[in-house]
């Protein structure tokens, strides 16, 4: 045979996780960084991965250089376990490092999630594992990268004020919707990656550790336990989480959680809880099932769970 | 184990296996088949993969039913995953065993411009004999020459730094392989290491590289490109062996490099040179990629031929990635505007103000 298939030594499997020991090290390195200077977009060299660029690939970097055959994951998109994306990407983390899984917020020690947190709040220890599109908060008024470095290291934000001032004098609010920009440590401004506003507020004095990663801008940030997290706010206009109060779940009636809209035919909308694995919860408790509901973020009156952080809203009186 | 299985499983099981079952099965015929008759697929696909693998790229292509970003994206998480053994010594643009090597610059060259294979001068018609089984197809063979061509050749750059028309090549000391820098495995940081420009450039997306070049050509650019020498060429890639220490060749590779010039570039009143190389012959990637080089060393270069804008927008997998991430439910993003625009409406127009005093609330950021 003068193939170079058969001079070859056998095709081996893939390492455990995927990744080469070398990836992860770097990864893990460039997360230890991330951790040590809150909000810091830390650059890394994002690895090619078996899922399509743009669906997950930085979070599942992070993920995949922390997973072991211990860990508990849960993956989530929009909030939804059963969601194509999530599924396949829980998938891929369980055939590659044999790791369980659970739908459970609170059983869970890694959660990956695309543009949700979940409702219930999160203990020290676990890590939460965001994908990011585009870490990057200026780019709505820097598109140069390496500008936006600058005005970083600067801490130059500036022109984010600005925009916000605009946003009131136009619509007497503020109309950023998810990925609201968010100061860390009250230093360096980030993306909380495009969350809703409603989840913006649980990465605040969180217990829990949030890596933030973005695999084809290769750049990867996070919010340490118990750092403080502030949304860009004029200290007149407060920052508003989006108004779904008279919404209620249609399966539980539970309300003041982050909610879908499902519209109807007849022009109404049914609503439905965002995050599955609670609804799960209350459902089987509902049935009289056995489960542990942690407490959430939002109580039932809506009120969160660090008094004062959040404020009523305020409409400025000129505008336009 | 407990296992969070539901719907969305099977789904994205049955979704795949619809579409492998919209094309036929792959067998090693096919591959071969691919690997044989369609090179020039073969090499788009491996130079944007950046990795010289015809008979993977084959089996890439196949997979992918002819997805050319599936198939580079298959290359690509491959390769990322190999270990590396050991670098090659260097290669010279005169040790290539060059079969095509033309110059627009000059009517004649030293060495002569070498036509070699190629479809510049074809009459683009369809054979549709071809279609039928009973026309036997017209053997295409070229004829052999009586002697064979040189297999080396002289840089017309050379000729020209001679003539003191183009800067000397710089000169500085030899880097150790593993300190030259690498695209693939460090953080991109703008301004970029020439070396990961130009690796940037040979695994950029042929079509990315083409609308971006072809902007500057057609007259956002500051230069005019005039094609010095392009080159199809096999390269002997030779290595150290790790226990002998004797230099031995792993094999051949089939390589491509294009020079414009320019004497409306910075180095003006001397010519002004881009280069690009890459794995596989593509020559209309690079010659674009050559007059991208050529762009992005201007000092003020447009802004869609910066290191950064090109760099970032040619990415073969990024882009395209991101372009179909867009079918992935954003319906929590959605949600989140729509409660903005609620407020709006109900601010501006409830029921007893006058409508239309409000502007469309456009979003600064996704």
């Amino acid at each position: 045979m003068s193939r170079l298939a058969a001079l070859a030594k056998p095709q081996t499997g893939y390492s455990y996780a995927f990744m080469d020991a070398f990836a992860k090290r770097e990864l893990r390195r460039r997360m230890l960084k991330a951790v040590a200077i809150p909000g810091y977009q830390v650059p890394y060299a994002s690895r090619e991965l078996p899922i399509a660029r743009g669906w997950g690939t930085g979070g599942l970097q992070a993920t995949l250089s922390l997973v072991g055959p211990e860990t508990v994951l849960k993956v989530i998109d929009q909030g939804a376990d059963d969601s194509v994306n999530a599924a396949n990407l829980r998938r891929f983390i369980t055939r590659m490092s044999g790791c369980q899984t659970t739908t459970d917020a609170l059983q869970a020690t890694i959660i990956q999630s695309r543009h949700r947190i979940p409702e219930e709040i999160l203990r020290e220890g676990q890590i939460l594992v965001l994908q990011v599109p585009d870490p990057e908060p200026l780019r709505a008024v820097q598109s140069d990268s390496s500008a936006c470095h600058h005005m970083h290291a600067d801490a130059d934000y500036g022109q984010m004020w600005l925009v916000l001032y605009e946003q009131l004098v136009r619509y007497k609010r503020y109309i950023q919707g998810a990925s609201y920009p968010s100061l860390v440590n009250g230093r360096y401004l980030i993306s909380p990656s495009p969350i809703p506003r409603w989840d913006t507020p649980k990465l605040h004095r969180a217990a829990h550790l949030t890596i933030l990663s973005a695999g084809r801008e290769k750049r990867i940030y996070a919010v340490p336990p118990y750092t403080d997290v502030r949304p860009l706010e004029f200290s007149d206009i407060p920052f508003q989480v989006e108004d779904q109060r008279t919404w209620a779940d249609e399966r539980t009636g539970a309300r003041y959680k982050f909610m879908n809209e499902l519209p109807q035919a007849d022009g109404t909308a049914r609503y439905e809880l965002s995050d599955t694995g609670y609804a799960e919860k209350l459902i089987a408790k509902q049935r009289g099932q056995a489960v542990t509901i942690g407490r959430t973020y939002y109580d039932d009156e809506g009120n969160f769970y660090h008094d004062g952080y959040l404020k009523p809203p305020v409409i400025p009186e000129q505008g336009g | 184990m407990y296992v969070a299985a539901r719907g969305g499983e099977e789904a994205i099981q049955r979704s795949e296996a619809l579409y492998h079952a919209l094309k036929g099965p792959i067998t090693p015929q096919l591959i071969q088949g691919i690997m044989e008759s369609l090179p020039y697929l073969v090499d788009r696909v491996m130079g944007e993969a950046s990795l010289y693998a015809p008979e993977l790229a084959a089996l890439a292509i196949a997979q992918s039913g002819g997805d050319l970003y599936e198939a580079v994206l298959l290359l690509r998480a491959y390769r990322s995953t190999q270990p590396r053994l050991g670098y090659a010594h260097p290669l010279t643009t005169e040790r290539l065993f060059t079969v095509r090597r033309i110059s627009a610059s000059f009517k004649d060259i030293p060495g002569g411009q070498i036509l070699g294979p190629s479809l510049d001068y074809s009459h683009r018609i369809l054979n549709l004999n071809l279609l039928g089984d009973q026309q036997p197809a017209v053997s295409e063979e070229a004829p052999l020459p009586e002697r064979p061509a040189s297999p080396h050749y002289p840089l017309v750059a050379d000729w020209q730094r001679q003539q003191g028309m183009l800067a000397p090549t710089p000169t500085h000391e030899a880097s150790a392989p593993q300190d030259i820098p690498d695209v693939t495995r460090d953080n991109v940081l703008f301004p970029a290491p020439r070396a990961h420009r130009l690796q940037a450039l040979a695994r950029a997306d042929t079509g990315g590289v083409l609308a971006l070049g072809y902007a500057s050509m057609r007259g956002y650019g500051l230069i005019h490109p005039t094609v010095n020498e392009l080159r199809l060429a096999y390269a002997e890639v030779r290595m150290t062996h790790p226990l002998t220490g004797e230099d031995f060749s792993v094999g051949r590779v089939r390589v491509s490099q294009a020079e414009v010039v320019s004497n409306g570039g910075q180095h003006a009143p001397l010519l002004t040179l881009g280069y690009a190389a890459t794995l596989g012959w593509n020559e209309v990637k690079l010659i674009a990629a050559a007059t991208l080089d050529m762009e992005m060393s201007q000092p003020n270069p447009h802004p869609a031929h910066t290191e950064e804008f090109v760099m970032y927008h040619t990415e073969a997998i990024e882009s395209s990635g991101f372009c179909i991430h867009f079918k992935l439910p954003h319906y929590v993003t959605f949600a989140s505007s729509l409660d903005n625009l609620r407020k709006v409406i109900s601010t501006f127009y409830s029921a007893d103000s006058q409508p239309a005093t409000a502007p469309a609330p456009q979003e600064t950021a996704p």
